[in-house]
């Protein structure tokens, strides 16, 4: 078992890029929602709390189905916000850590759950994935540790838009993507999930091809 | 006082059925009081006028009779637990009647605020006040540094408005979309919402 008690998991956006005039977390695959399968991940933690914007009331109507137990935090300015507000609107009032997840990745299960089971108190910690999207953010490593972020130049690794963090970090934030402000707390340990975020056409794509990876029949 | 109290609507909050349309169905009225409850949630009634008419539609049910029928209500366990864990800060806030929810008054054991009645010379109940939620809300934040709202319907909306924080409730109905808009968080039952409450 895990010691993760809550998850705030970024909704909001839009989804322009992958342009399929719905929130990228209802997406399906075989009948099964990207919400569907991050909920069936997080079925052990007790406190979820999914942060929604574009088309709320879709979303919402999803997650009455499948999590009717989590919380939804509202963010009224999705449009004119990066995805750090919407991690700090979730995790406003919470205390200690938190996992933060991004609603439009496909991971493997068990590589999530050993990631939720390497968490420890106080100590941040990112997920990272074999680097393969299109727009990613490379990871560069010494050892485990990350060290720093870049766009260019690929790494071996790219981060997941999954992380392990104390919620104070989210207490002063700008205008700026995630990883840009957590640069001030690297470096952070790090371990590896198999996961796929569908940005794109061509990210989405490369899911459906992985798509008996992600147990999605259990969902 | 200090720190951060919590306002409950009552009806298809706390009460897992809405308590006006289980009165109309003692009386057999459950066509008439279901398409005002309409109307009001179409937002084609305002919630004064609406309340005024059902008003005159179930009192010819007899005090004794609506007791009773509140008195059997169901109420959210989970609800009911975080109230009876924090009677001191939790309030009731709801447009219901006075002597109509008094049953619940008594199980829930924290203070109420309601529409109020007043008894003619030959005994009948005849309205006094409606509720605007927004009064006791003010009140409150008076009281206290933070106030905290939970709804689901329309008459929830003055309350949500002089609150620091809304919650929508969906938990026996879908909240109306103009009560979201003004909501930081929506939950879906009773678990869920009383999880929330406890971080608040």
């Amino acid at each position: 078992m895990s010691i993760v008690e809550h998850a705030v998991v970024a909704a909001a956006g839009l989804g322009s890029r992958l342009g399929h005039g719905k929130p990228k977390c209802l997406v399906e695959f075989g009948g099964v929602s990207v919400l569907a399968h991050i909920m069936s991940l997080l079925k052990d933690v007790p406190d979820v709390r999914v942060v929604v914007g574009f088309m709320e009331a879709a979303v919402i109507a999803e997650l009455q189905r499948v999590r009717p137990d989590a919380i939804v935090v509202r963010n009224p300015s999705f449009r004119t916000t990066t995805t750090l507000h919407s991690y700090a609107l979730g995790a406003q009032h919470l205390t200690g850590d938190c996992l933060f997840m991004d609603a439009d990745l496909l991971i493997v299960p068990e590589t999530f759950h050993t990631f939720l089971e390497g968490c420890r108190p106080g100590e941040a910690r990112l997920a990272l994935t074999a680097s393969k999207t299109k727009d990613a953010v490379y990871a560069e490593l010494d050892g485990e540790a990350v060290t720093g972020f870049r766009r260019e130049n690929p790494t071996a690794f790219e981060w997941s838009n999954i992380s392990w963090l104390p919620v104070k970090y989210f207490t002063d934030i700008g205008m700026t993507a995630v990883y840009e402000h957590l640069r001030r707390y690297l470096p952070m340990t790090s371990g590896e999930v198999v996961s796929f975020e569908i940005d794109t056409a061509e990210d989405l794509a490369q899911a459906k091809e992985n798509a008996q990876l992600f147990g999605l029949a259990a969902t | 006082m200090a720190g951060t109290c919590f306002c409950f609507d009552l009806d298809g909050t706390v009460t897992r059925a809405e308590l006006l349309p289980m009165i109309a169905s003692e009386i057999n009225l459950e066509q008439e009081m279901s398409l005002l409850t309409r109307l009001t949630m179409d937002g084609l009634i305002p919630f004064e006028d609406s309340f005024r008419l059902r008003f005159a539609i179930l009192r010819s049910a007899g005090l004794e009779r609506i007791r009773s029928v509140v008195a059997e209500v169901e109420l959210d366990p989970d609800i009911a637990a975080f109230i009876a864990d924090n009677r001191d800060r939790c309030f009731i806030v709801t447009g219901n009647l006075d002597v109509w929810v008094e049953p619940l008054m008594q199980k829930l054991g924290c203070t109420f605020y309601t529409s109020t009645s007043q008894m003619s010379a030959n005994g009948d109940v005849q309205l006094k006040h409606i509720m605007r939620k927004n009064v006791p809300g003010l009140e409150l934040k008076e009281r206290f540094d933070r106030v905290v709202a939970v709804g689901d319907g329309y008459n929830d909306l003055p309350l949500f408005d002089v609150a620091d924080v809304g919650v929508a409730y969906n938990g026996v109905h879908a909240s109306p979309d103009a009560l979201i808009s003004v909501a930081d968080y929506v939950t879906m039952n009773g678990k869920g919402l009383c999880r929330l409450l406890s971080t608040l």
